[in-house]
Formats: structure tokens, sequence, C-alpha cells
């Protein structure tokens, strides 16, 4: 009794684990009634974007905990100037809405991937992925800033170099692994829902506005560029129908079962990714 | 603060000369492309007499240039050959892509100034509502939590009450987390998805804009609520219920007036501070509307509209033109940044009466 406990009785996890088993049950449906095509195309989607959204959190968190140790080195060694500049540029890719920002880089590397510079998946997802992140880190980087500020300002910070303890080690091992990695972890959680939404928009956007007759681009499919398929389209426009028909509310799931799932998918992830977020910030009392 | 404006001016020119030299950069490059182009061919391309369509004419012309070049047949031959195959490229592509090719002109840039008012005004109505919606979300939330401490035994009515507003309450987050394409795709046969009106409700309803931001102020709100003077306050014998229907509880009206106020009420100062805590966040906020904003113009195709415009300009490789729309949106973005500073400080020296 108590591992069942153990495991619904916290929101995060709760949500967590209904997550996958919702994956689960929506994938055994699809088996049941979707096309193989079209399933093929709808689970190599959905796990290309856990992946470049996996890639994302992990470029976010490389980039975010570089800039931070770099930020707090010069303003403990007094270099205002580069501070000051680092801060400046920061606060610039701050300024620039982050859809405009990865909308530049997917079509940056769309254009080498037209152009044959880069071919594989191996080359592709980490460079989509570090075009997002490139739009994503400074988030990360206030947090540590905010938590590295905090501590400073605290007796332990004093004490532990008066014991001879290097500041670095302080900064990288007290502050930020010991006391903030579960606000950094929390962060990351939203770090993912902000790549998996950031993700769809941008794939949908390209696969739509950059129409395939002009711009032929041949990006492994994702749930954005799946959703903007014409079946899928078509699929999530009979939605509307229900309110003329309610009677034709079963039918969704069975007749339009592509665009469904793939909308179902994004949405149910978001919300999932932002409940298990609130959780485990209540669960912690961050 | 002067700092901080500063820092948003220097910003502001350093985009601006960077982005207009990108535009000065791009012209000078096209240009030369052109040029380089033209001299290639120069040699014959601009005979006005000679129809390069008709096989006579060309061999006519051949035999001119052996004539004028003599010994250098193959040459002569190449380069008639390419003389042609431009020409015909350049008709080909006269004919396909004559209404892409764009310059930003001053009949252009009023255009995108008229796209970029519209998007303004959009923008304005769907920051003052969130603004609005995120508080009154957030102070809903709060009050009704306190509630549901208050009462310690529930009736199997109440019961049933809060199951149904908790399923209402996911409903309602499926929804509101929905990426606004997949609403307006949802809708798009029953309304006109086109209007300003629909992206304006669109933009206001979907992202997650509403409940993430709402979701920060109610943290904001409860961290608040948990500091001392709130304590003291109950102890001073200030307002503390939560009942709307208590002569010294908070009434819905409350709630749901534009400039809140809870006069007499302890919740009067946890709602003061939290909104000041607030404001800093106001920057994210903007910066994320302007995000789903665009998405929305982006992925509906709604002609006319700026982003739409900008993704047009960018699928069409008129970069000058994308470049300008960019400088625009980041405008918006630094002007926000600077009226979120601005309030900040202001309301800091009221509490502070320091002016540092």
């Amino acid at each position: 009794m108590k591992p069942i406990q153990h495991l619904f009785g916290h929101k995060d996890k709760r949500w967590a684990l209904s997550w996958v088993l919702v994956v689960l049950v929506l994938f055994l449906w699809d088996l049941h009634f979707l096309n193989r095509p079209s399933l093929k195309l709808v689970v190599s989607g959905f796990i290309n974007t856990m992946i470049i959204s996996g890639l994302v959190i992990l470029f976010t968190l490389v980039l975010g905990w570089v800039f931070t140790i770099l930020l707090d080195a010069m303003q403990s060694r007094r270099r205002e100037k580069t501070h000051f500049v680092v801060t400046f540029l920061l606060n610039l890719v701050r300024s620039i809405p982050q859809i405009v920002g990865v909308l530049f880089g997917y079509v940056i590397v769309t254009t080498l991937h037209r152009q044959g510079i880069i071919s594989s998946k191996m080359q592709l997802f980490p460079l989509l992925a570090f075009a997002m992140a490139l739009f994503i880190f400074p988030e990360v980087v206030d947090l540590m800033r905010e938590r590295i500020d905090h501590y400073r300002k605290l007796d332990f910070f004093n004490a532990m170099r008066v014991c001879g303890i290097r500041e670095s080690r302080i900064v990288n091992f007290n502050i930020l692994w010991r006391n903030s990695r579960i606000h950094i972890f929390n962060k990351l959680i939203s770090v993912f829902g902000i790549a998996v939404f950031l993700q769809c928009s941008v794939d949908f956007i390209i696969s739509v506005g950059l129409s395939t007759d002009v711009n032929p681009i041949s990006l492994p499919p994702t749930l954005g560029s799946l959703l903007a398929h014409y079946d899928s389209k078509q699929d999530i426009q009979s939605i509307a129908s229900l309110f003329s028909d309610v009677s034709y509310f079963p039918q969704l799931f069975t007749i339009h079962l592509q665009g469904v799932s793939v909308a179902f998918l994004i949405v149910f992830t978001l919300v999932s990714i932002y409940n298990i977020s609130n959780g485990y910030a209540e669960r912690n009392q961050l | 603060m002067k700092r901080k404006l500063l820092e948003h001016a220097f910003s502001v020119v350093l985009i601006t000369v960077v982005l207009v030299g990108a535009v000065a950069g791009i012209g000078w490059y096209e240009r030369n492309a052109r040029a380089s182009e033209k001299e290639k061919t120069e040699v014959f391309g601009e005979l006005a007499f000679v129809n390069f369509n008709d096989p006579f004419d060309r061999a006519l012309l051949e035999d001119v240039a052996n004539v004028y070049y003599p010994g250098q047949h193959d040459r002569n031959e190449t380069a008639l050959a390419e003389i042609a195959s431009s020409h015909e490229q350049a008709l080909a592509k006269k004919l396909t892509s004559s209404h892409e090719s764009e310059r930003l002109n001053i009949a252009k840039a009023g255009e995108l100034l008229g796209m970029y008012l519209s998007f303004l005004i959009v923008y304005a109505v769907v920051i003052a509502l969130t603004y609005y919606g995120v508080h009154t979300i957030g102070v809903w939330r709060f009050c009704l939590k306190r509630r549901e401490l208050e009462q310690t035994q529930l009736s199997f009515f109440q019961k049933v009450l809060r199951l149904g507003r908790s399923t209402l309450g996911v409903a309602a987050t499926f929804v509101l987390f929905s990426p606004a394409y997949v609403i307006a795709y949802a809708l798009k046969t029953r309304l006109n998805t086109d209007t300003s009106l629909f992206m304006a409700v669109l933009a206001l309803v979907s992202n997650g804009l509403l409940i993430v931001y709402s979701n920060k102020f109610y943290a904001f709100l409860t961290s608040e609520s948990r500091k001392g003077y709130v304590e003291t306050a109950y102890v001073k014998n200030l307002n503390h219920s939560y009942d709307p229907h208590a002569s010294d509880g908070i009434p819905y009206r409350w709630i749901f007036r534009m400039r809140k106020r809870f006069d007499g009420h302890v919740f009067d100062h946890i709602y003061r501070n939290a909104s000041f805590q607030y404001l800093p966040t106001l920057k994210e906020q903007a910066s994320f509307l302007i995000t789903g904003l665009i998405i929305i113009e982006m992925a509906l195709n709604i002609h006319g509209h700026l982003s739409y415009e900008m993704l047009r300009q960018l699928l069409y490789k008129n970069y000058d033109i994308v470049i300008a729309t960019i400088l625009l949106v980041f405008y918006t973005v630094k002007a926000t940044e600077v009226f979120s500073d601005v309030m900040s400080h202001r309301i800091a020296v009221g509490y502070e009466n320091t002016d540092s």
C-alpha cells in the first residue's frame, strides 16, 4: 500500500505517472485504430520531439551554468566592463522574442540541411536544440545568479572562505549543487515545457508558412510538423462539427485519429509538465 | 534607474545601428551580385537588335563574334550559349517571382508601419486584459483556497460542488494550455479567424499565457501571506475573513473590479505587495505574449499582419524587410521593458521614500 501512496501522494509524481500511462493508452488505441504509416509518423514525431526537447535541457543547463560562472567570476574579480558587456548581451537576447530567435535558428539549420552540409539526425537534432537553447538559457542564468547572490549575503559563504575553501568550489558545489539543484531541476522541467511548446510552434509555422513547394524542407517529423500536415489539419477542423452534431464525437477517436492524437499529445504533455513543475515546487516548498 | 534607462537606450541604439547596417549590407551585396552577373554577359548581352530566341540572329551573332575574336571559336560559342541561357532564366524568374521580390522603400515602410500599428493595438489590448486576468484569477484562487481552509466540515452538496469545480478547472486548463493554432484550426470552419478581435481573444486564452502567469501571481500572494506582518495585522484585528458573504469578508465584486482595493482587510496589504513583486514579471509576460501573437499571425497565415509579412518576406528572401520587421518587434519589447522598470522604480520610491 505504501509504494502506491508514495507514488500517488504527490502531485508531481501523480502527473508524471499519468502522463506515461495516458501516452501508453493512446499508443495502444492508435495501434488498434490508426493505419500503420500514420502510426509510424505519430510515434516518430513524438520521439523526435522528446529527443530534441531533452537536448534543449542539456544545452540550456550547460550554457546557463557556464555563463553564471563567467558572470560570477567577473563580478568577484571586479571586471566591471566585461561583466557589463556580458550582462548587456544577455539582456539583448532576452529582448528578442523567443519564437523569432528560434525561427531564425531553424531557418539557418534547414538551409544547411538543404545544402547537404548537415545530413544525419545526429547532426540535425543537436543543432535544432542548440538554436532553441540559445534563447532559453538566460532564464537559467537568472535563477542561478539569484541563488548565488542570496548565498553570498549569508555568513556561511564567508565562513567557508575563511576555512580556505576555493570560491569556485563554494559556488559550484556548495551553492549550486548542494543548495540549489532542486530549484535548478524545477527550472529544467519548465524549460522542457518551453522547448516542447516552441518546437511544436516553429515546426508548425515552418510547415504551414514556408510552403513545401517553394521551400522543400525534409526535416524529421515532429509533433508540430505533423499537426501542420494536411490530414491532421482536417482532423482538427472536424472538431468544430461537434457544434452542429454532438453524435459525431466518437468518430473523432476513430476516423480523425491522426490529428486528434497529435494535438492531444501536445496539449497533454504541456499540461502535465506544468502540473509536474507546480507539484515539484509545492513538494519541495520552493 | 538612470543606469537602467541608459542601458535600454544603448541597446536600442546598438541594435538599430547593427540592423540598419545589415539592411545596407544586404543592399550593397545584392547590387554587387547583380553588377558582376551583368559584367559577365555585357559584351553581347545588351544588343537590343538581337533576338536571342531567333536561331538566325544567334548564328549571325556567333559569326560576328568569330570575326571580332578570331581563333576563339569555342569561347565565343560558350559565351553566346550562356547569354541565351541567362536571358531565358531572367525571363522565367521575372514571370514566376515578379510578386516575390520587394524592396524596403518608403511605400513598403509605410505599409509595414500600418501593420505595426495594428499589431501594437492588439498587443496593448491583450497585455491590459492579461494583466487584469492574471490578477483576478490569482486573487480568486487565493480567496478560494483560504475559504477552503476556513471550512472544516463539508456537506455533501459542497463536496459535489468542489468536485465539479475541479473537473471544470482541469477542462479549462486543457483549453488554456492549447497552442493557439490548435484552437484556431478547431474553430476555423465555424468562425472568421482572420480578424484582429479573434486574434486578441485567442492570444488571451491560449498558449498557457493566462494560466502560467496567474499561477506566478498566486505564488507571490501565497508567499506574501506567510510573512510576519500578516500575523501582526490579525492581532491588530484587521478584517481577515475570506467569506464573500460576511461583512468583514471579501465580496466577489471586489475581486472582479478593475482597480482592486480591499479596504480594511489584511488582504489589501498582501495584494499590494504581491502586485509590486509581480511588476518585473510583466517584462517576461510581455515577451511571451509577443511570442504568442507572432505564432498566431504566422500559423494562421493572417494576410496583411506584421508577423505573417515577416514570414512571407523570409520565404522570398527579402531580408531587408525581414530585418525592419524584427526591429519593430524589438522596439515593442524594449518599450514594455522600460515601462515596467519605470513603474517598478516609481512604486519602490513611493514605498522607500528615497530616490536611489
